[in-house]
């Protein structure tokens, strides 16, 4: 019999928020009593807040937001005179919760939070702190708790947030918020136009946040609501779906970047000499160690323009990156150019002394980079598609570094000796070429080229010495691709391999996108032989 | 006329019976010297282990020399033949344990599963274990071989290419769903043939072993690299196409060697991990099988005895220096690799003066 | 029966047209020089034949019967069809002995082999030279070892590209007496060379390319008086 009653207890508690918020005014002297009196006196008054924070002033508010923190904090100390507010847990006096006289704690004690009550206390506390808090960040806070507890805020108390919200993100949000809680509002009316608001601003926690509804009582007595609801949530499932291809596409897009910015070189490179650099995916690594000390520069020269740090950077991880490119064809790579298979292994020991000489010189850990307004954040543009600042940076840079490339090779006296070569080495000597020379300059080209692939990483990938490794081995699947020797092959390649890796990924995974696409790659060879050999070999 | 036939014939037959390699003698001898040093006078079990591991390195760079060196064809994933032997030779150890012991793997109580999974048959008994490692070893080899070598992916093509074979091996690895342990990989054998796995006559058993195997690895692609078989892979590392002109099919001849090499591979790997103890994923790391290729070119590529110095010297090196300096290992192997790829072309054979044939005979590669 | 057919041979490199559906045909017996401009065309038309480069279009007939663009160098070989290229290609890492020994093919019988060798080793005079690695031998004696690897295969036709480029003069006539001597009712021989006093020395007739298309074809008297021929050829 008493488990009956106490059911319907609960039940009876449970049914409260959802009755019209009365415009109950915040007795403090009552909060305090509640506060301190059994779990179920806690409750009321926690709900009491929230019921009351439409309508109460900001000092109420304030002051109940105290004794509900000195609650969760175990600072609130209750004796026979009243609430005292402690500073501490467990200090000797305290403030009186009504007067604010200081008074000893001998004779109070503490309320215990249970797990249901700490729940509500939460979300009043939140409630308060929406309204109220001085930062945003406390504020924004406060909405994310609410947030979570939905169906327990009056859709009034959002609504007054987001009339009294200053910072325009933030009412935003809250706005979005009000429009989620009124989807449970008591009015049948409020919820239909509820509905349609959120199907309209479709998204993956929109969608949800309908699903949950369709198994609420409310969806089965009201058979207009049902349908309402229904219509929406296949409304925002087809949004979501073509907002989570453009995020597939947009990210098929970004990595393709990457691929083509460490491939580019890669393949000059190769067309050029013959050579593998097996050490192209260290150079990105300086590439980005070198953006790294540009922002440090920044850091301890000119502090105020550290935003345009990664800018600066460009240049010169270009430069520092080609001239190491430069040393180790000059040191090692020219005497490798009739032994293409030893200078793989003679790149490979440049790339194990490259990233020891960095691990012992700047250390394993993970580099920390300060992120410009220009590639933090994004950019909802649909559903759950948002175009993030940091990969649009990468896109646009490989663009950049494409327009860059094209005009090094077709406009420039180095280009024109880089294609002659490229095409007839024999022929191009004969001409007169410096055909040492121009491999030199090509080399720090292709080497530069895996430096800037390296800043437009920076914002992205987390910078390590170790980070070049898995690259070589993409790049050069890009380049056998395309074909050698060709800047557009490259390209699509790129596109190709970089689409296939992400297309496939959500399918089946990461490891069964890389096999398939090395599995793709043999049969083109298979059915393509001949477009490895750009060159034909004449006897 | 009939002279100059006979003359010929004298001729061809000294050539035959001439030791062009003494080193490969030296190096036998020096095998079946250790193995009989193991067994009677009982070094330390460290010292035993040592030794068993460098000779299964030491068959692993042979194996990829028989290819490089001969036939011009750089593996940079000879790590998935070494693996391949590796893990059937763990599921052997792990299911033999099994059987005997009536205990679960680790890895398999790890993932809750009930038993071994169903493809662990019969793998507990050792000959089929073995058919079945230098089997599958030859037939990824036979695959990957027949589809790159008949579009005729030559070259650094042809490494690179190997390198991200091996490279996906690795990640296919890493999951743990495909019953081989996952990225912990196998380990915790407690059985060999029956014997506790730590004890010094298995570590004896297993370093022996280890010493026959290269000696008769050795002597057997001595044996073909100096057969009729063997001057075609020289013609075919110097000039594919003037061989395939002459009507030779160059795509079997080397896909003939390659599984070959890919099958003595494997054998290192099924050598080696009951001596370590264990096998993981890690094996299959693209940086590890390009280090195969440095022994070889360290030691004298080209040269199946200078493979084995190379594999042998390289390992003790590293043996000895990632336990006293870990942080200078990565820069003297480094400065080992430019060293010898700049200044000796031919290895630290060069060094030792044991340049037995002109340069221009081992190619320009 | 011709020897060999050529038919609407066309090969092309991107835009490049090599070979411009060319035609000619090649009696057994005969030797057939193919002249021409640097470009024409002639080094091309001996890798369609020996298989190393495959037609766009086009048919390559030997004896009326096999279509040599559909299989491989290796069974164009076995056909009997054997090249000397334009750079002596020979093993550099075996010995004469051995690259004739592979010169042999794959399918003559090991107890016959020591027999060729020795008649081969003899006809190209490198007897005393038999157990020298290749790489170690001079530039002219290279050029006969490899004329004595395509020999030793007793091939039915001959391909051989430029072969006395770079030789002296008294090689040149030694070698114009050696395709004298070989010869042979059964067999056809397909020569490339811009040497016109060698080219008149041992062609029964002459095939003159020009942009991949035949220009002339006749003897070689006749190609001298050729107007077409002088002015892009001859005439130079």
């Amino acid at each position: 019999m008493n488990r009956v009653r106490a059911v319907l207890a609960a039940l009876a508690m449970l049914a409260l928020p959802a009755l019209p918020a009365a415009a109950a005014p915040l007795e403090r002297a009552a909060l305090a009593a509640d506060l301190c009196g059994d779990a179920a006196a806690q409750a009321r008054g926690a709900e009491g807040v929230v019921r009351a924070a439409a309508d109460a002033s900001a000092e109420d508010l304030r002051a109940a937001g105290h004794l509900l923190a000195a609650l969760a904090e175990r600072r609130l100390a209750c004796g026979s005179a009243g609430a005292l507010l402690l500073d501490r847990a467990g200090a000797p006096d305290g403030q009186d919760a009504l007067t604010g006289a200081t008074r000893p704690a001998a004779e109070a004690r503490a309320p215990v939070l249970g797990l249901r009550q700490r729940a509500l206390v939460e979300t009043a506390r939140a409630a308060v702190a929406l309204l109220t808090a001085e930062s945003v960040a406390a504020r924004a806070a406060g909405l994310t708790t609410l947030e979570r507890r939905a169906g327990a805020v009056p859709d009034a108390v959002l609504e007054r947030a987001r009339d009294a919200e200053s910072d325009p993100g933030l009412r935003a949000s809250i706005a979005g918020a009000a429009q989620a809680a009124a989807l449970s509002s008591a009015d049948p009316e409020k919820r239909r136009t509820a509905v349609a608001a959120v199907a309209a601003a479709p998204s993956g926690a929109s969608l949800a946040r309908l699903r949950a509804l369709r198994g609420e009582p409310a969806a089965a007595s009201d058979p207009a609501f049902a349908r309402a609801l229904d219509a929406g949530i296949a409304s925002v499932e087809r949004a979501v779906r073509i907002g989570d291809g453009l995020a597939i596409l947009y990210n098929a897009l970004s990595f393709a970047s990457i691929l083509f910015m460490a491939a580019v070189g890669l393949a000059i490179i190769f067309g050029l000499m013959g050579v593998i650099n097996l050490a192209q995916g260290e150079f990105i690594m300086l590439g980005a160690y070198a953006t790294w000390g540009v922002q440090e520069a920044f850091r301890h020269v000119a502090p105020g323009l550290l935003d345009l740090y990664l800018i600066a950077a460009i240049p010169v991880a270009f430069g520092a990156t080609a001239l190491v490119g430069i040393a180790v064809e000059a040191l090692v790579l020219r005497h490798l150019y009739r032994r293409p298979l030893m200078s793989l292994l003679a790149t490979w020991a440049v790339s194990l002394f490259l990233v020891n000489l960095v691990r012992v010189a700047v250390g394993t850990q993970n580099l920390q980079f300060a992120m410009p307004p220009y590639v933090s954040g994004g950019v909802p543009l649909y559903a759950d598609f948002v175009v993030t600042w940091n990969r649009l940076f990468a896109i646009l840079f490989a663009a950049a570094t494409l327009a860059l490339t094209l005009v090094v090779l077709r406009r420039t006296p180095l280009g024109l000796d880089i294609r002659a070569v490229t095409q007839n080495r024999d022929m191009a000597a004969c001409l007169g070429l410096p055909t040492r020379r121009i491999d030199r300059l090509a080399f720090g080209l292709g080497s530069g080229l895996a430096g800037l692939a390296g800043v437009a990483l920076c914002p992205i990938y987390s910078v390590n010495p170790g980070m070049g490794s898995g690259f070589v081995i993409d790049a050069f699947m890009v380049v056998v691709l395309g074909g050698v020797g060709s800047l557009a092959g490259t390209l699509v390649a790129a596109l190709g391999i970089g689409g296939a890796n992400v297309l496939i990924e959500p399918l089946s995974g990461a490891v069964a996108a890389k096999v398939i696409v090395l599995v793709g790659i043999i049969l083109f060879l298979q059915r393509r032989p001949e477009g490895l050999f750009a060159a034909r070999r004449r006897r | 006329m009939s002279g100059a036939v006979q003359t010929g014939l004298a001729a061809s037959a000294r050539v035959r019976r001439a030791p062009r390699d003494p080193l490969i003698a030296v190096l036998v001898g020096l095998c079946l010297a250790a193995a009989i040093g193991l067994v009677l006078g009982r070094p330390a079990p460290y010292l035993v282990n040592a030794v068993g591991q460098l000779a299964a390195f030491a068959i692993l760079a042979v194996s990829l020399d028989l290819i490089w060196g001969y036939l011009g064809i750089l593996s940079l994933g000879h790590g998935l033949f070494f693996a391949i032997g590796g893990y059937v030779c763990a599921m052997h150890l792990l299911a033999h344990g099994t059987v005997v012991t009536g205990t679960l793997p680790d890895f398999v109580q790890f993932m809750s599963w009930k038993g071994l999974p169903a493809y662990w048959a019969g793998l507990e008994h050792a000959p089929y274990a073995l058919l079945l490692a230098l089997g599958l070893a030859g037939l990824v080899a036979f695959l990957f071989g027949l589809v790159a070598f008949r579009s005729r992916v030559n070259g650094v093509y042809f490494s690179i290419i190997s390198q991200a074979l091996v490279y996906v091996a690795m990640l296919l690895m890493y999951r743990n769903d495909t019953g081989l342990g996952g990225n912990n990989g196998m380990t915790g054998f407690p059985l060999l043939f029956g014997w506790p796995m730590g004890s010094a006559g298995a570590v004896t058993g297993l370093a022996v072993a280890a010493l026959l195997a290269l000696a008769a690895v050795l002597a057997g692609t001595r044996l073909l690299v100096g057969s009729a078989l063997g001057r075609r892979m020289l013609a075919c590392r110097d000039d594919e196409t003037r061989l395939r002109t002459l009507g030779y099919a160059t795509t079997r001849l080397k896909l003939q060697v390659w599984c070959l090499s890919a099958m003595i591979a494997a054998l290192a790997g099924i050598l080696y991990v009951p001596q370590v103890g264990i096998i993981n994923p890690r094996v299959l790391a693209p940086d590890l099988s390009i280090e195969i290729a440095v022994w070889v070119a360290i030691g004298g590529m080209g040269r199946l005895g200078g493979a084995v110095i190379g594999a042998v010297l390289v390992n003790a090196l590293k043996f000895w220096l990632s336990a006293a300096m870990p942080e200078a290992w990565p820069f003297l192997l480094s400065g080992l690799v430019l060293l010898v790829v700049l200044v000796l072309p031919n290895g630290l054979l060069d060094l030792a003066g044991l340049r037995l044939r002109p340069t221009w005979a081992r190619g320009a590669r | 029966m011709s020897a060999l057919v050529v038919d609407g041979l066309t090969v092309a490199f991107g835009r490049f047209r090599a070979l411009d559906a060319l035609s000619l045909a090649v009696d057994p017996g005969e030797v057939r020089a193919v002249i021409g401009p640097n470009g024409a065309g002639k080094t091309t038309l001996l890798d369609v034949i020996s298989g190393i480069t495959k037609p766009v279009s086009g048919r390559v007939m030997l004896g009326d019967r096999l279509d040599l663009t559909r299989i491989s160098e290796a069974a164009i070989a076995r056909a009997g069809v054997r090249r000397k290229f334009q750079k002596p290609s020979v093993f550099p890492a075996l010995t004469v002995r051995e690259n004739l020994a592979i010169g042999c093919g794959p399918e003559l019988a090991p107890g016959l082999r020591a027999e060729r060798i020795a008649a081969v080793l003899g006809e190209v005079g490198l007897n005393p030279r038999a157990a020298v690695p290749a790489g170690a031998l001079a530039h002219g004696e290279k050029q006969w070892l490899e004329i004595g690897m395509v020999l030793a295969a007793e091939p039915r036709l001959l391909l051989l590209d430029e072969p006395v480029a770079g030789l002296s003069d008294a090689e040149t006539r030694r070698t114009a007496e050696l395709i004298g001597r070989l010869r042979r009712p059964d067999r056809a021989i397909l020569v490339i060379e811009h040497d016109m006093g060698f080219v008149e020395a041992i062609a029964d007739k002459v095939t003159v390319l020009h942009e991949g298309r035949t220009l002339y074809e006749g003897g070689m008297r006749g190609a001298r008086e050729d107007a077409r021929v002088i002015e892009v050829f001859l005439g130079r």
